[in-house]
């Protein structure tokens, strides 16, 4: 039967609308599909952006039923789902939910996998797009992708296609991800892989391209002739709860948070204007920023660019904290960074002597992530003396969470007979201007990969690029016979002295958040 | 004298009266010596009526749209038949609680002018603009009065509710020329097509289907099902699916007197049907199509009723829509 395209569907949505889908989640029993992704496909339903037809089936080892799945994720959904939980629209909703079991090894798991979703483009009456999602542990993701390709289920049925969405890490080193790559590559080719970052679907970073694009006062600023340094904080006032350290240790901040979420800012903020906003033309942008980084390579550069730190006990909040160290399921000789703060140099034009300060870490006093311009300050200001201005340049700063946002600083004079100039704040938060409460980055990039929009994901170069500057630093640490010291900081303070000194050597300072 | 049928207690509930020259000073004063309260503002929301019976249902209109969207709020009655002319105002900030402690505001600014003409009307609605922001204006008196070159030409988003409109042919005619003349580019919102936007999107829905799709062709009546008073929601609804079908299927309205706006949609023709129906007080629609032996059903959210919900809604889809202005030549067919 040839396709028709639905005359009602047409010039109703602003946006890439899905078509009719099955989705596949590999690990459906685990933390994140309870607590993120069936959630999000709740609330895309909620807001009727959902696919027709749509079918979602948790696939995994532990042995269920459709319904018992079903009541599992009900309970995730009352605590997690962003607009809460109605039962009307669960009962409609969980029907087209799904149990699957299987070993992951299983080849005859996957075939009768195959027979499900054709039974459900059967009842639909023609084929349906292949989402596939690896939720599982990634150790997992290379007998999937290759038992997936065993039972052909890689390949779309009748013109549909089949994707595939990884979730982090994506590998551990350039070698591992270079690895996964190639497996992922033999199953899907990579107009097809979906390689997930969760920072990308918040409303703000997607709001940086809007900021400096859509603006004529800030793309003719943003350079080195007018921006003194960039900063970029990520701060968690948490350490390693609910078992998080058995993973983490093996981790780090460096790879954990640096390697993926916040070199996809830092790409953000410093790539050129692409040339649409089709997917490839602004990873292709992306990509060349991360290719730029001025690489750290040996233990001496690196200790000069780079701190790593672990926290001692302190207290956050008022409360009292354990050192890293004396974490749950966290060697008690850890090598492992909980905090990491780097100076980075982008070798193009536009970048050229313009520092990107990063730091992230566990235990810090609040929850923020943000992004701050610090412009250069006027040649001359004649009427000012020189003890009025210090710490005094413009600042622009981008709230990725919480509280999204955009503040400017300016200067302004201080009403009075004298000539008295103070810092004033411009500020623009999203919930105080839109009422309407963001959705959920997950919600976004679902629908993103069931309508084919790949620009919020990131491309294999980026990804293997990303890991290239990393591995530097990694092997500086790990793997020289001089490694830069591991510094500390008690928990509940803003980060080892020697961070403070990094930015202190270039006659600048963290911005106070 | 309060105008007719206003009374003192509904004028007490739009804030602070203020003369009319003094209204930028007494807004600045309400902010004055509260620093929890920040202004906020994204658009400047005028509701224009000349009703004023009206005058209760818009002020809580505007607050509970300003919760959504942060605005300059305008609030304007106007009763040119009223003598002797006198124009009074009042002023009122719209808050709310953000993340629970901080109050975040917008301003609200209502007139009563007796006895004003067109141009006394643009002299107020210009004047107490917040600068270089959108004007949105809902205009819900008659487009044939005050509604003139001048004014529209300054609109930036024109809301208008054809279902509230006595003599829609009359209205249409004049909103097309309005659009058609110098200065008519502004972007066009009809109430009354927001309102069909949930049974839109279920039909959408119905015939998602290869089986049902191709079937569309055999599709004959149109029977649409709606709440007295929605005629033009209706036939707005019938005309854009003989638009989007490239047919003239036969259309049967059926007016309950309670209930939703739009309460059933049906197509059908010989072996196809598609069905989308709201139930009394449920936010959502039950969707359904049959081809042939094979049924489907689904559930689907449907958008609330009220005004305040649809404006709101409106506003939260800012980008232009060629569509409805496209549909108009059909629906002004329809009603002759």
């Amino acid at each position: 039967m040839p396709e028709l395209e639905n005359p009602f569907q047409e010039t109703l949505l602003s946006r890439h609308r899905a078509e009719p889908c099955s989705v596949v989640i590999f690990g459906a029993t685990g933390d994140l599909t309870h607590r993120k992704l069936i959630p999000a496909i709740y609330n895309i339903a909620a807001a009727g952006d959902l696919p027709p037809q749509f079918k979602v089936v948790g696939f995994a080892r532990r042995d269920k039923t459709d319904e018992v799945f079903r009541k599992e994720l009900e309970e995730g959904n009352r605590q997690n789902s962003r607009q809460g939980h109605n039962d009307e629209l669960w009962k409609s909703f969980s029907q087209c939910i799904h149990y699957h079991r299987s070993e992951f090894e299983d080849l005859e798991g996957y075939k009768s996998l195959g027979k499900l979703l054709d039974q459900f483009d059967a009842e639909r009456g023609a084929p349906a797009n292949r989402l596939f999602y690896l939720a599982a542990a990634p150790e997992a993701f290379k007998p999937i992708l290759e038992m997936i390709r065993a039972a052909g289920l890689n390949e779309g049925v009748k013109g549909k296609w089949a994707r595939v969405v990884c979730e982090k890490p994506f590998g551990k080193d350039l070698a591992t991800a270079q690895g996964l790559n190639a497996v992922v590559a033999a199953t899907f080719a990579e107009k097809d892989t979906y390689r997930i970052d969760h920072y990308l679907g918040k409303e703000t970073a997607q709001n940086i391209m809007v900021l400096r694009f859509a603006n004529s006062i800030f793309e003719p600023n943003w350079n080195s002739r007018y921006i003194d340094h960039v900063q970029i904080t990520c701060a968690e006032n948490l350490g390693m709860e609910g078992g998080r350290g058995g993973y983490y240790d093996t981790a780090g901040a460096l790879r954990d948070m640096v390697q993926n979420h916040l070199l996809q800012l830092v790409s953000l903020v410093a790539m050129e204007p692409p040339t649409d906003l089709s997917a490839d033309s602004v990873r292709d942008e992306k990509v060349k920023v991360i290719r730029a980084l001025r690489p750290l390579v040996g233990p001496e550069e690196v200790g000069k660019h780079v701190i790593r730190a672990q926290y001692t006990a302190g207290s956050v909040d008022g409360a009292p904290r354990v050192g890293y160290r004396q974490e749950d399921r966290v060697n008690p000789e850890s090598q492992t960074e909980p905090y990491v703060a780097l100076r980075l140099m982008i070798d193009t034009w536009r970048w050229q002597g313009v520092p990107f300060y990063i730091r992230v870490g566990k235990q810090l006093p609040k929850k923020a992530t943000e992004i701050s311009i610090h412009f250069k300050k006027p040649p001359q200001v004649p009427f000012a003396t020189s003890t009025m201005l210090k710490n005094s340049e413009n600042t622009l700063v981008i709230r990725i969470q919480p509280d999204e946002g955009i503040a400017l600083r300016i200067l302004c004079k201080q009403p009075g007979q004298a000539m008295s100039i103070q810092q004033v704040k411009m500020d623009f938060r999203y919930s105080s201007s839109f009422g309407k409460a963001s959705p959920e980055a997950y919600e976004r990039l679902l629908l993103d990969a069931m309508a084919g929009d790949a620009t919020l994901f990131a491309r294999r170069d980026e990804v293997e690029n990303a890991w290239k500057f990393i591995d530097e630093i990694e092997n500086a640490w790990h793997k020289s016979d001089t490694p830069p010291t591991m510094h500390e900081y008690p928990a509940g303070s803003w980060g080892p002295k020697e961070a403070d000194d990094l930015l202190r050597a270039d006659g600048r300072e963290w911005r106070l958040l | 004298m309060p105008p007719t049928n206003l009374n003192d207690s509904d004028l007490d509930r739009l804030g602070l009266e203020t003369p009319i020259g003094r209204i930028d000073r007494a807004l600045k004063q309400l902010w004055e010596g509260d620093e929890a309260k920040t202004r906020a503002s994204l658009i400047n929301l005028a509701i224009y009526t000349e009703d004023g019976c009206q005058l209760v249902a818009d002020n809580e209109l505007l607050d509970h749209v300003a919760a959504q969207h942060a605005c300059r709020a305008l609030l304007i009655l106007a009763l040119p038949e009223a003598q002797p002319p006198r124009a009074r105002a009042w002023i009122q900030a719209l808050c709310r609680p953000y993340q629970g402690k901080q109050i975040v505001c917008s301003e609200q600014i209502s007139f009563v002018l007796e006895g004003g003409d067109a141009a006394q009307v643009q002299n107020i609605v210009f004047a107490h603009l917040d600068s270089d922001l959108p004007l949105v204006v809902w205009w819900q008196a008659d487009l044939t009065k005050n509604f003139e070159e001048r004014l529209y030409s300054r609109i930036d988003t024109l809301i208008i509710d054809s279902a509230r409109w006595e003599d829609p042919a009359k209205q249409f005619d004049a909103l097309l020329a309005a659009m058609n003349a110098e200065g008519g580019d502004f972007d066009l919102r009809d109430l009354a097509w927001t309102r069909s936007h949930f049974m839109r999107t279920a039909l959408a829905a119905c015939f998602q289907d290869a089986t049902a799709c191709h079937n569309l062709s055999k599709l004959q009546t149109i029977r649409i099902t709606h709440l007295k008073g929605q005629r033009t929601t209706a036939l707005l609804l019938a005309a854009w699916i003989n638009q989007r079908l490239k047919a003239s299927l036969s259309v049967e309205l059926i007016e309950k007197d309670s209930g939703p706006a739009l309460q059933g949609l049906v197509l059908e023709g010989e072996g196809v049907r598609g069905e989308v129906r709201r139930d009394c007080d449920s936010c959502f629609v039950r969707v359904s199509s049959t081809c042939g032996e094979s049924t489907r059903e689904d559930l689907l959210p449907a958008d609330k009723d009220s005004d305040a919900e649809l404006v709101s809604e409106l506003l939260s889809r800012f980008h232009g829509s060629t569509l409805y202005s496209s549909m108009l030549p059909f629906v002004r067919s329809m009603l002759k």
